[in-house]
C-alpha cells in the first residue's frame, strides 16, 4: 500500500522537478520494487520503446493515450531525427526532459529496467531483438508478423515460453468487436462446419525503379539498420519502402498475414496449429529494385480438411479480410467494422452459455497493460501470432520454389523437400547471430 | 485404311514440324484506314505483334476513304479466321456491317482495337479522351481464357483511356478497367478497357488502350498490351488461349516495355543475365526465377539449370550484381555441384556476403 501511494507522490514530484525544486534520478519500475514482479492496480507501468518509425510511435501514442497507465521513459532508434521527436512525445507526455535515448537496442537492454517494451521494427530484426528483450526478461508488445523466418519464430516462441514473461502482438484487430464477433459466429458454426476460408491481403504497390546510389542520411545509421541483413549501397530504400524487399519482409503478404490470416485461424480453431500441404503461385516485378511478390495466391490444406486460400485481395470476389465458407452459408469481416454474412440472419445469432467464447478485449493497448499488471493471458499471445505468419512464410517457400509443400505442424518442419527446407531461415550477415534462448 | 492413318499421321508431324506452314495458321484480316486513323503504323505493329506467336498469318485491309459505299468496301469475312479493326472513320456501308454480323453469328473471331463498334461499345455516345499518363489496369476476377493467369494488377505506360466508355449491353462482359496512374479510388471511376462478347457462335475482343501518339510508342511496345492482343487473338479466333503468360508481363510495381516486340529470348536470356548490374532490367533474372519456379522440384531441370548457372559464376564477364542474383537462387535450388565455384567467389570481396549466404543455406 505504502509503496502505491509512494509512487504517485514520485511521479507527481517528478512534474514539481521541472522547476528545480527537486531533482529525481529516475523512474524506477514497479517491477523492481518487489511486488512480485508484478505492478499495482493503481501504478503506471514503466516502458521503453524501440523502434520509433510510423508503426512504433503510433503504439506509443496509443498507450500513451490511457490515462495514467503507462509512462515511457527510454526510447531506441538508429534514426536519430525519429529518436529525437520520439524523446520529444515522450518529454511532453511526462513534462519533462529526463527521455533516455539509445542508437543501439543492446546498449537499451543492458542498462533500462523496465516493466515493458514496445518495440516495432522491419521484420529481418524480429528475431535477434525480440528474443533479446524476452532473454532480458522484459515483457513486451511486439509487432506483427513477429519473423521473416519460420526459424526467427520459432527461437521467438521458445524465449517467450521458457523467460515466463508477458508477450502481446500488436495485432489489434482481436480488440474490435466486429471481428471478434465474425471469428465467434465462425467458431460457432453460425456458417455451418467450415470448409474453406479465403483471406484477402493488400496488391503490391507501385515501385520505384531503381534508385541511385546516394550518401546515407547523417542521422541513419545504416549500417544498423541492415544489422543481420546482407550489405548493400544506400539507395534510400529505408522507412517503410523496406517492405517490399525480401531481405527485409515478405511483401504485403508477410506484412498483414498478422492481420487477416490471425483472424481466420481465430475463427476456424486454426490458432495453434498449422497446414499440412501448401502449393501456390506469386508474380514477382520484373523490373526495379523491390523483388516481393506484388501478387500471390496460395492454398493451405489443413488435417481437419479445411483449405485456406490467401491472395492478393484484387483475385478475390470479396477483397479484402477474412471469409469463412461453411456448409450453411459464410461470414466475412475487414476492416471499416465490416461484418457480412449470406444470410444477415447469421449475424443476429447469440453464442449460448455453453459454447465457445473468444477472449474480449475492447483496448488493445489497455489489455497488454493489464496482462503486464496482472499477469494474466491477453487477447494476442505469442503462439497464434506465430501461426498465422507461418502461414505466410510457407506459402511465401511454395511460390518460391514453385513446389507444393507438405509440412508437419507438430515438428514445425516441411516434409521431404530438402530445397525448400533451406528457406525455413536467414542466414545472418556476421557477425549477426540468432540468440540463444 | 491402314494407308488414311498414315497419311493423318505424317500431316500431324508435318504441322507439328513446320509451325510457319500457313495452312495450319489463323489466317487474320487486320482492317485499317482510311488513312486519317490515329496513328498510321498501328496496323503494320499489329501485325508485327501477331506474327511474334507463329500462330497467325495476316493480312492488311486499307479500306477505301470512305467505307459506306458497298461496291467500294466489301470484305469477304467468311474466307478468314479472325478479323481484327483497328479502324478509325466514318460509318461502314450496311452490307459490309451484316456481313460483320453473321460472320460472327456462324463462328467467325472479331478483335477490335481502340474502335467504336457498336458490338461492344455504346457508340452514341462521343468518346473523350483521358490525358495521356501511365494507367493501372486492373483485371476483375472473372474467368476468361484471354485474362486467365495473368496479374490481375499492372502498369500500362503512357496511354490513355476513354473517359465515358460504356459497353454496348448486359452481354458484354467487362474484363479489365483502367484509371490513370495514382488517381485509382480517387473518385475517378475506372473505364473499361477490356471487353468480350459471344454472340451466335463467334466471339469478339475488344482492347480499348494502346494508344499510340507521334514517337511516343511505349503503349504498344508494352508487354501487357502485346500479351494481351497476342492472347486475345487466339482466344477469337479459336475459343481458347494455348500461349503461355510471359515471364515479363508487368506488374503493380510499374511498366515493361519491350524494344521490340518479341518476348524473352530464352537462348539468350543468360547471355543477357551476365551483364546485369543493379539498376539495369530485372527482366531476365526474373526469367530465370519462373523458370525455376517452373521446374515444380523437377530434378533433371533444376540441375540443368544449375549448370548454366555455375557457368554464369564462372565467366569471366558476368558481373558481380549478376553473380549475387545467381546466389540467392543457388541459396536453395543448389547442390553439391555448385559449392566449389560459389567457394571460388569467397575471395571477391564485393561478394562475400552473397557467398556466405548461399554456402550457410546449402550446408
Amino acid at each position: 500500500m505504502s509503496t502505491k501511494t509512494s509512487r504517485r507522490t514520485f511521479v507527481k514530484r517528478s512534474a514539481a522537478a521541472a522547476t528545480g525544486i527537486f531533482v529525481i534520478p529516475s523512474i524506477i519500475p514497479s517491477s523492481a520494487l518487489g511486488m512480485g514482479g508484478r505492478i499495482a492496480p493503481s501504478n503506471r507501468v514503466v516502458m521503453g520503446a524501440i523502434g520509433t518509425g510510423s508503426q512504433g510511435m503510433s503504439n506509443m501514442n496509443d498507450f500513451l493515450a490511457l490515462k495514467n497507465s503507462v509512462q515511457f521513459v527510454a526510447v531506441c532508434d538508429v534514426d536519430s531525427s525519429r529518436l529525437l521527436k520520439a524523446k520529444e512525445r515522450v518529454d511532453s507526455a511526462n513534462k519533462n526532459s529526463d527521455c533516455r535515448t539509445y542508437g543501439d537496442y543492446r546498449e537499451f537492454l543492458e542498462k533500462e529496467k523496465l516493466d515493458a517494451v514496445s518495440i516495432a521494427l522491419p521484420d529481418h530484426w524480429h528475431g535477434i531483438i525480440y528474443t533479446e528483450a524476452v532473454n532480458h526478461k522484459l515483457n513486451v508488445y511486439g509487432e506483427k508478423p513477429i519473423c521473416r523466418t519460420i526459424r526467427d519464430g520459432q527461437t521467438i516462441v521458445a524465449a517467450v515460453k521458457k523467460n515466463n514473461i508477458i508477450w502481446q502482438t500488436g495485432c489489434w484487430q482481436r480488440s474490435q468487436a466486429h471481428f471478434r464477433k465474425g471469428a465467434e459466429l465462425a467458431l460457432n458454426g453460425r456458417a455451418g462446419k467450415i470448409k474453406y476460408i479465403e483471406v484477402g491481403l493488400p496488391d503490391g504497390g507501385r515501385g520505384i525503379g531503381t534508385p541511385p546510389v546516394m550518401d546515407v542520411p547523417p542521422e541513419l545509421n545504416w549500417e544498423m539498420w541492415l544489422g543481420p541483413a546482407p550489405k548493400v549501397p544506400y539507395r534510400g530504400v529505408v522507412h517503410w519502402n523496406w517492405r517490399w524487399i525480401l531481405d527485409y519482409s515478405g511483401g504485403q503478404m508477410t506484412d498483414w498475414a498478422g492481420h487477416h490470416i490471425d483472424i481466420a485461424n481465430w475463427g476456424a480453431g486454426l490458432e495453434f496449429t498449422g497446414p499440412v500441404e501448401i502449393s501456390g503461385k506469386g508474380v514477382y516485378p520484373p523490373e526495379g529494385i523491390y523483388n516481393a511478390p506484388v501478387e500471390y495466391d496460395f492454398l493451405c490444406k489443413y488435417e481437419n480438411g479445411i483449405e485456406m486460400r490467401v491472395a492478393n485481395s484484387s483475385r478475390l470476389k470479396m477483397g479484402m479480410g477474412t471469409t469463412w465458407y461453411g456448409d450453411l452459408g459464410w461470414i466475412h469481416t475487414d476492416r471499416g467494422n465490416r461484418l457480412t454474412a449470406s444470410d444477415p440472419k447469421i449475424l443476429e445469432e447469440v453464442i449460448g452459455e455453453n459454447e465457445t467464447h473468444l477472449y474480449v478485449s475492447e483496448n488493445h493497448w489497455q489489455n497488454f497493460v493489464d496482462s503486464v499488471k496482472t499477469g494474466k493471458p491477453n487477447i494476442a499471445p505469442i503462439e497464434p501470432a506465430y501461426r498465422a505468419i507461418s502461414v505466410g512464410l510457407l506459402g511465401e517457400i511454395a511460390m518460391t520454389t514453385g513446389e507444393t509443400i507438405r509440412w508437419d505442424p507438430v515438428k514445425e518442419e516441411i516434409i521431404g523437400n530438402p530445397r525448400a527446407s533451406r528457406l525455413l531461415s536467414r542466414p545472418y550477415r556476421k557477425p549477426w547471430e540468432l540468440p540463444t534462448i | 485404311m491402314k494407308n488414311k492413318i498414315l497419311i493423318l499421321f505424317l500431316a500431324g508431324l508435318l504441322s507439328a514440324f513446320l509451325p510457319s506452314c500457313n495452312s495450319s495458321k489463323i489466317k487474320t484480316l487486320v482492317i485499317t484506314g482510311p488513312g486519317t486513323h490515329y496513328w498510321p503504323e498501328s496496323a503494320a505493329v499489329t501485325k508485327q505483334i501477331l506474327d511474334e506467336t507463329g500462330l497467325f498469318s495476316v493480312k492488311i485491309l486499307n479500306t477505301p476513304p470512305t467505307a459506306d459505299d458497298e461496291a467500294l468496301f466489301n470484305p469477304r469475312f467468311s474466307k478468314y479466321d479472325l478479323v481484327v479493326i483497328s479502324y478509325e472513320g466514318g460509318p461502314w456501308n450496311n452490307s459490309a456491317k451484316e456481313a460483320l454480323s453473321e460472320y460472327l453469328i456462324n463462328g467467325g473471331g472479331v478483335v477490335v482495337l481502340n474502335s467504336a463498334v457498336d458490338l461492344v461499345i455504346n457508340t452514341a455516345d462521343t468518346l473523350r479522351v483521358s490525358d495521356r499518363s501511365d494507367l493501372e489496369i486492373r483485371i476483375q476476377p472473372i474467368e476468361h481464357p484471354v485474362t486467365a493467369g495473368l496479374p490481375v494488377r499492372w502498369v500500362q505506360p503512357e496511354d490513355v483511356i476513354y473517359k465515358n466508355i460504356r459497353p454496348a449491353g448486359e452481354d458484354v462482359q467487362v474484363l479489365a478497367s483502367a484509371a490513370l496512374d495514382g488517381q485509382a479510388g480517387r473518385g475517378q471511376r475506372p473505364s473499361p478497357v477490356l471487353l468480350s462478347k459471344i454472340t451466335g457462335k463467334g466471339r469478339i475482343f475488344a482492347l480499348m488502350f494502346g494508344t499510340p501518339a507521334g514517337e511516343n510508342v511505349k503503349s504498344v511496345h508494352s508487354a501487357g498490351y502485346i500479351t494481351i492482343l497476342q492472347r486475345a487473338a487466339e482466344w477469337a479466333a479459336t475459343g481458347k488461349v494455348d500461349q503461355v503468360v510471359p515471364s515479363d508481363f508487368p506488374t503493380a510495381a510499374g511498366p515493361v516495355v519491350r524494344e521490340g516486340f518479341s518476348a524473352i529470348d530464352e537462348s539468350a536470356a543468360f547471355e543477357n543475365l551476365k551483364s546485369y548490374e543493379t539498376g539495369k532490367s530485372t527482366k531476365y533474372y526474373t526469367w530465370l526465377q519462373y523458370q525455376l519456379q517452373k521446374a515444380n522440384g523437377n530434378e533433371e531441370v533444376l540441375s540443368a539449370y544449375e549448370v548454366k548457372m555455375v557457368e554464369l559464376l564462372k565467366d569471366p564477364v558476368s558481373k558481380n550484381d549478376a553473380k549475387k542474383l545467381i546466389l540467392r537462387e543457388l541459396s536453395w535450388m543448389g547442390t553439391d555441384y555448385c559449392v566449389p565455384a560459389i567457394r571460388e567467389l569467397a575471395a571477391v570481396q564485393e561478394l562475400t556476403d552473397e557467398v556466405n549466404f548461399a554456402l550457410e543455406r546449402l550446408k
